[in-house]
């Protein structure tokens, strides 16, 4: 086992032997944690506000990419005219300096964006992440080897650089979203592969799975039946980490300027055109940074409270304090 | 003319709209100026420190690589050239003056043979005398490979230029260039291919600053570059990050009369982000209080900022420099074969949201004309066709009717994905105006590298992006040359006659006009040549940015010129 | 076999595996910018270079041989260095050469090293603030669990894993130098030229970089922390009416403490390779802003480098968490 498998979240402590706990278990358990009552009903204003963006601007009378020059004033800069950066009756969140474009459309449209890349990246990395890992503990020597090596260049990759590379490459009529989404998927898969390793090289010395194997299960039958399952609780505690994480990197490539292309809107970018005017034109800064924080923030909450969901040892143990089982490899 | 910035590296490149904040802050590009009185001008004051906050590195120190306005900013302070600009405020400022030559040359009859006599009295940091042959071997050696970078005309217009390689071991061929004589000391005579009565203008460049051929050490002579200059270069650190000066004790005042040079030491930190150097700026405390930049114009956000302060205000310089922002046409590519469809396009356009876009009334003048609205490139205003601040979408209309388009068209624009001139947010706004108008634009956005390359090959020009383009030095030849003239369309590599246009009589205009040496003369032809030439509704002139910039509390004597519309280093003073 | 021998055999598996990613990542780094648009040698030249001028350029910098030749030549370069000529001599580039810059004919190496101390001092200057951060949070969380300090703590804990770097260090940049003027807006002053200064205006990306990091450790530290508070020594002290704050303090910490360490000694690798956002955002002129600066320019020798270096920064920490974490941990076999 490496450092980082120790590191990794939820690794290093295999599940409990058997199958994992039941969803209905699990969602009992998070109904109980007011924090995670919150987050989860921010997460789903959210979703729902994205999803809907088009009605939501509809009932407004905006859409994200209408300019209003009456709205601005030409002489300093462009500042939008009236208080709190021009926020109206119809204009429920002010509006974009220099452009007058209305801010609440372009918010919640850019939630589509951050959203979508953001899940999408997730299911991708998940795939990759666990079928590489899983390859390397199940196959022979050569193959561990190989695709272990391979993880290591993974993890080690400054991934900022590369997605910046590979975004200049690609043929510029490439559906941007599909590529930041087929880019972060296909760079940061390295984590949930390594843990999905050494989860599964611990799983297989357990009872049960021996057992299986003697039984005659095939190799296919005994990932299918007896390991996925197992490595589910694992996995989902990783990927609710790594959700918020593609949140802030899809942020970061937008703010750098090689996230999806405007006009289209995306709350990195507004960001990066918005951090001068945190003087001149506060709520401009504030609305796309304050909404990238809640969500980030809910994403870890609710993942934090999966996690504890997922693994009731874990909860008890931080209430009780009793003794734990120590597993060693 | 070179595009992005006057002060260019030597790639003026951006793969990635990287620049962090960049654009955001402040375009860091060319750049500001102003004829004004920032700082409050009184009595200069010998002495001091004076600190440069920029945003590019001075990279590429070297006078046969710098791609400069007459000569640069802080270049100017160590390269002397044979001419250079009038060190004065406004449209005094876009004179061509004597420097190292005791005049701006003598052409000969028909303005192929341009002859200059040294100032007596002309010394290296050394102390050595600088001589004619100095400057030959300057500017044979801006022809090596390995120093690259500076402008063309050179090789345009110099007797061999076209295939000379240099003085150094690696290029091909003869080592001098026999059309760049030296018949004694003082005097150096050079032959052109074809009459050039901008010759004077040329020789501003740093590439006629004078090198000693014993101190040349190839690519790593930017490292400490022989001053003739007021400045000598104490220490360079990384590549023109850091650039400290201090003062030439053979340099004199007598044998130059357009630097002041006051301060004793000039401290140039380039690689800080430009939202920082303006805020630096504005709070001017410490070192800062004796600060000024060469290269971070004030943004949008700055200016509602600064709206507010009058003392900040005061300390607010306003430039110009010839620049011309653009819609530009490949007629090659359907439908913008039909003058209808542009003159169409000319109509509809909505110039307020264009300039609003990127800044407000206070960044950006309306333009009507290619040629930038000042007396020395021979501006002759004209509007024809008329649309006034927010488009004339009926006259549109009525112009696609006639082209066969009644019911509107759709068209693409191509623009970079980098924050700025020829950003998404201009292109969205010539797309909202044109929509009133009933033509649909689609909009495709290219990363900065592939958004040039796209727009500079001939084959594969766009047939309309947003393109832009500023001046060499301020007169037309410069400014309408490489963007009209038939016989610059360059096939394999930079084209910036994007319309292709190749016209007998444009070019013999083009010809007749920079063979006169009566600049005067010339220029109000080539205000005449520039308005003719808009008749044919090959570009839809857009803006002309305006320069705002800021300086520390401490700092007296800001000159900005038309030429540059960058305060000059040169002038400056420290309280 | 005996216990040294397996330690040299781990050694040197490590190493042939670390010199083939680093190999690997060389090739795909190669490949990759062999398509990234941009001409090099006409950006070398300029915009305003004529086509023969450019032909010139891309021989003199060798960019006229096959992609795989070029990759051969930079290899040996490594191995036994290169020469080049800078016009009036012949420059020798000692192995391990990392090629010239495209753009400003230094060489590779030499831009690296400028670009250490910069990238040094912020990264061990976050390193301190990160552990004193993280770990005084956490122990505190741990120390005050289920009452709402933990609440408070582990909200802002949260709060800051969410927060991305850029918006992080531009409200500090905002709040400390516009708007309360506690600090001058830095400038990077080396450390030999003048230490205080250099400390004064590091202070606010150490800030940045250590806050943006300490989330993640005060949570490994709260919950390493609980972990050995529940084990059954701890409990046997309890039992004996040994203080919490004590038992805290004195005997989980020591606890908490490995996988701090090794998980510092991974991060210390991953900053060491240039905290690209921070360095772009202070304007340090560190690794980071080196690697920016030439991907944006398409210069290949510098990118590959820096990619290099940062590689074998991340590889040696890994190994050193590795080995860190194995003499403080008994669960972690060499194998």
């Amino acid at each position: 086992m490496a450092v980082q498998d120790v590191l990794a979240p939820g690794a290093g402590d295999p599940p409990a032997p058997g199958p994992a706990a039941g969803a209905r278990g699990v969602w009992r358990r998070l109904r109980t944690r007011p924090s995670a009552v919150v987050a989860g009903a921010v997460l789903a204003a959210l979703l729902l506000a994205a999803l809907a963006a088009p009605l939501l601007t509809a009932v407004s009378g905006q859409d994200p990419y209408t300019y209003h020059d009456e709205l601005v004033n030409s002489a300093s800069g462009g500042a939008p005219h009236g208080a709190f950066g021009g926020i109206s009756g119809t204009h429920w969140l002010g509006v974009e300096p220099g452009t007058g474009r209305d801010l609440f459309a372009r918010l919640v449209y850019g939630a589509r964006v951050s959203l979508l890349v953001a899940a999408g990246a997730l299911l991708l990395q998940v795939l990759i992440g666990v079928s590489v890992g899983l390859a390397a503990a199940l196959g022979n020597r050569w193959a561990d080897q190989v695709l272990s090596r391979i993880t290591d260049v993974m993890v080690a990759l400054p991934m900022l650089v590369l997605a910046i590379a590979l975004t200049t490459v690609v043929p510029e009529d490439f559906p941007r979203p599909l590529l930041l989404i087929l880019v972060m998927g296909a760079l940061n898969w390295g984590g949930t592969s390594r843990l999905v390793r050494a989860q599964t090289l611990t799983l297989r010395r357990l009872d049960f799975v021996a057992a299986a194997r003697l039984g005659g299960s095939g190799p296919l039958r005994v990932v299918r039946r007896e390991m996925l399952p197992s490595l589910a609780a694992p996995v989902i505690t990783h990927a609710a980490i790594l959700l918020p994480s593609n949140i802030v990197l899809e942020a970061s490539l937008s703010f750098l300027g090689i996230g999806v292309k405007p006009p289209t809107p995306a709350w990195g970018q507004m960001l990066s055109t918005a951090t001068t005017w945190f003087r001149a034109d506060p709520m401009y800064v504030l609305l796309p940074s304050g909404l990238l924080f809640v969500t980030v923030l809910a994403f870890t909450v609710l993942g934090d409270a999966v996690r504890t969901a997922l693994d009731p040892r874990e909860a008890s143990r931080l209430r009780v304090g009793t003794r734990k089982e120590k597993t060693r490899d | 003319m070179r595009e992005p910035r006057p002060f260019a590296q030597r790639a003026a490149v951006a793969a990635v709209s990287l620049v962090l904040l960049g654009g955001v802050a402040a375009c860091s590009g060319p750049q500001d100026g102003g004829a004004s009185s920032g700082g409050g001008d009184g009595k200069a004051a010998k002495g001091g420190k004076l600190t440069v906050l920029n945003s590019e590195a001075q990279s590429d120190f070297d006078p046969a690589r710098l791609y400069t306005s007459g000569g640069g900013n802080i270049p100017s302070l160590v390269f002397r050239t044979l001419t250079t600009r009038n060190r004065a405020a406004g449209a005094a400022g876009t004179k061509v003056v004597p420097d190292l030559a005791t005049g701006l040359g003598t052409p000969s009859k028909n303005a192929t043979v341009w002859t200059y006599t040294l100032k007596k009295g002309l010394k290296f940091e050394d102390g050595s005398a600088i001589t004619s042959a100095d400057i030959k071997y300057g500017v044979e050696r801006s022809f090596a490979a390995e120093l690259s970078g500076g402008a063309p005309y050179l090789r345009d217009w110099l007797i061999g230029g076209d295939t000379y390689q240099g003085p150094y071991k690696s290029g091909k061929g003869k080592k001098t260039l026999d059309s760049i004589e030296t018949p004694d000391d003082r005097t150096i005579v050079f032959k052109l291919k074809k009459p050039v009565g901008d010759f004077p203008y040329l020789a501003t460049q740093t590439q006629f600053a004078p090198v000693p051929r014993d101190k040349d050490t190839g690519t790593t002579y930017e490292k400490h570059p022989i001053s003739s200059g007021p400045y000598e270069v104490v220490k360079n650190t990384n590549d023109g990050e850091r650039l400290q000066l201090k003062r030439n004790t053979h340099w004199s005042q007598k044998v130059d009369d357009q630097r002041k040079a006051y301060p004793d030491t000039i401290d140039v930190r380039s690689g800080l982000d430009p939202a920082v150097i303006n805020q630096r700026l504005s709070t001017s405390s410490g070192d800062d209080t004796a600060a000024i930049t060469t290269d971070t114009n004030l943004g949008p956000a700055e200016l509602a900022q600064i709206g507010q302060d009058k003392a900040l205000k005061s300390r607010v310089g306003i430039g110009h420099f010839g620049y011309t922002d653009y819609l530009a046409f490949n007629p090659k590519v359907k439908p913008f074969d039909r003058p209808g469809v542009r003159r169409a396009i000319s109509y509809a356009i909505g110039r307020s949201s264009v300039i609003n876009a990127v800044g407000g009334s206070s960044l950006a003048e309306p333009a009507t004309t290619f040629l930038p609205n000042q007396k020395a490139f021979g501006y002759t205003p004209y509007d024809h066709f008329p649309a006034g601040g927010n488009g004339n979408p009926a006259k549109a209309k009525e112009e696609l009717r006639k082209a066969g388009y009644p019911d509107g068209l759709t068209v693409t624009l191509t623009h970079s994905t980098a924050e700025g001139e020829m950003g998404p947010k201009v292109a969205a706004a010539v797309q909202q105006s044109l929509a009133k108008a009933g033509i649909t634009v689609k909009l495709k956005g290219l990363e900065t590298n592939a958004y040039n390359e796209k727009r500079w090959d001939t084959d594969d020009t766009p047939g309309f992006f947003l393109s832009r383009w500023g001046a060499d030095w301020p007169a037309g030849y410069p400014f309408l040359a490489p963007i009209f003239d038939g016989r610059q369309i360059v096939k394999d590599g930079a084209n910036f006659n994007h319309a292709q246009l190749d016209d007998p009589a444009v070019n013999k205009e083009i010809d007749e006009i920079s063979g006169l040496t009566d600049l005067d003369a010339a220029a109000e032809r080539w205000g005449a040549l520039d308005k003719k030439i808009g008749e044919r509704a090959l570009t839809v002139p857009l803006f002309h940015p305006v320069y705002q910039r800021l300086v520390g509390k401490n700092i007296q004597h800001v000159v900005i010129s038309d030429w540059t519309g960058v305060l000059d280093i040169s002038q400056v003073a420290v309280k | 076999m005996t216990e040294r021998f397996t330690g040299l055999r781990f050694a040197a598996k490590r190493l042939v595996g670390a010199v083939t990613v680093l190999l690997v990542l060389s090739v795909v780094l190669y490949a990759l910018f062999y398509l990234v648009p941009g001409d090099p040698a006409q950006l070398a030249c300029g915009e305003r270079c004529n086509p023969a001028q450019v032909a010139q350029v891309r021989g003199q910098l060798g960019l006229d041989e096959p992609a795989y030749a070029q990759y051969l030549h930079f290899l040996q370069g490594v191995f036994a260095g290169r020469d080049y000529s800078t016009g009036t001599s012949l420059q020798h580039c000692a192995a391990p050469c990392l090629g010239l810059s495209h753009q400003n004919d230094q060489q590779v190496t030499a831009l690296i090293v400028a670009g250490l101390p910069a990238t040094t001092s912020l990264a061990i200057g976050a390193l301190v603030v990160w552990l004193a951060l993280g770990v005084g949070t956490g122990l505190l969380s741990a120390l005050r669990r289920g009452g709402v300090t933990e609440r408070v703590l582990t909200v802002l804990t949260l709060a800051g894993t969410g927060t991305p770097v850029f918006i992080l260090g531009l409200l500090l940049l905002m709040a400390v130098c516009a708007y309360l003027r506690w600090l001058p807006f830095p400038s990077y002053v080396p450390l030999s030229q003048d230490p205080e200064q250099w400390a004064w205006n590091m202070l606010l990306p150490w800030l940045t970089l250590g806050l943006f990091e300490s989330a993640k450790y005060a949570r490994l530290t709260r919950s390493a922390t609980l972990e050995v508070l529940a084990e059954d020594h701890i409990r046997t002290f309890r039992a004996y009416g040994v203080s919490e704050r004590a038992l805290v303090t004195r005997h989980a910490l020591r606890g908490a403490l490995p996988p701090v360490i090794a998980l510092s000694a991974l991060d210390l690798g991953q900053v060491m390779g240039g905290a690209m956002l921070t360095e772009q955002l202070f304007g340090l002129p560190g690794l980071g802003r080196l690697l920016v600066d030439s991907v944006r320019s398409v210069d290949l020798p510098v990118v590959v480098g820096v990619v290099l270096v940062i590689g074998t920064a991340v590889v040696i920490a890994n190994a050193v968490a590795d080995v860190l974490y194995a003499l403080a941990d008994r669960r972690v076999v060499l194998s």
